[in-house]
């Protein structure tokens, strides 16, 4: 099973994924996939958080910041994975270096990585963020990274067999509902 | 009308040429720059004319209304640009609620309203 969750910052997705991908795992199988490159204190301290807030879950974590092709292999592929989240694993991969340049090519690399990766393990649960509802017109280094988002949020949750919207706490599903 | 909705980069054009079998020469891409011109089929980026009229002091919506000939007919899209900070430039706060009074206005034109998701729709009417 392949779920694509999204939506705005804390509106429950976060939570929800770690439900649905134990409720999907069998013991022993289930892994938390964190692909945040903690760079500073603040980044520090979500981490600390986010594994508090798993404790007693069951999930193994894995820390795969990029080149998730490269990193298959290392566990138990067959099984349930929630990876949290796409949108730091596409900014890892555009945005590296300190050169400021843009890695275009990236958003392929990882809608491509990311969709072959879950053809090999049992469940995957992505989840994703909706950042493309404001009133700004952003510079282009921005912009691009917000299209190159949307590009791996369209090519995965095409393949994907439940697609679902986050709002308020509430689910709105755009496919799969009944597989829930 | 139909009226097709949803954050950028969703998928929503191709959404409408894929479900109304329109091509690009069908298609009018409005500008934030200057007047629009509202004769072909499908009107996109309806929400960077509403920046036009905020910024030449016009209400959207009287406007569309007044310059647009078989409405029934159009396909409308939209950006989503509702759910972000309240932009703190004045321009971007009026055409913010400028273009949200526009598209209530299209929506209970429309005789459908889809919204664009990761490049899948969701009917709201």
């Amino acid at each position: 099973m392949r779920i694509y969750l999204s939506g705005g910052a804390k509106n429950g997705k976060s939570m929800f994924a770690q439900e649905i991908a134990k409720k999907l795992s069998s013991e022993g199988h289930l892994w938390y996939l964190a692909t945040m490159e903690p760079k500073d204190d603040e980044d520090d301290a979500r981490v600390i958080r986010h594994r508090k807030e798993r404790a007693g879950w069951g999930f193994k974590t894995a820390e795969w910041g990029r080149n998730i092709a490269l990193h298959c292999g290392e566990t138990d592929c067959k099984g349930t994975y929630l990876v949290d989240s796409v949108t730091a694993l596409l900014s890892n991969e555009m945005f590296c270096g300190m050169s400021g340049d843009i890695n275009k090519s990236a958003p392929e690399k990882v809608a491509n990585e990311l969709l072959d990766f879950s053809e090999i393990a049992e469940n995957v649960v992505f989840v994703s963020d909706n950042i493309f509802c404001d009133a700004a017109f952003y510079d282009e280094w921005t912009d691009s990274y917000r299209a190159g988002l949307a590009f791996v949020d369209r090519k995965i949750a095409e393949k994907c067999d439940v697609v679902a919207e986050f709002s308020c706490g509430q689910i709105i599903f755009y496919k799969g509902a009944e597989l829930i | 009308m139909e009226l097709i909705i949803g954050g950028a980069f969703q998928g929503k054009t191709a959404f409408a040429k894929e479900n109304f079998r329109i091509s690009d020469d069908e298609i009018f891409i409005c500008n934030k720059d200057s007047a629009p011109e509202f004769d072909k089929k499908c009107i996109s980026h309806i929400e960077r004319f509403s920046f036009w009229c905020v910024e030449h002091g016009i209400e959207p919506a009287d406007y569309f209304f007044e310059h647009v000939e078989n409405i029934g007919e159009k396909i409308i899209i939209s950006d989503d640009i509702s759910c972000g900070v309240v932009p703190i430039n004045k321009t971007e706060r009026a055409w913010r609620e400028a273009n949200g009074r526009l598209l209530i206005k299209l929506s209970k034109e429309a005789e459908h309203v889809e919204r664009i998701f990761c490049g899948l729709s969701q009917r709201l009417k």
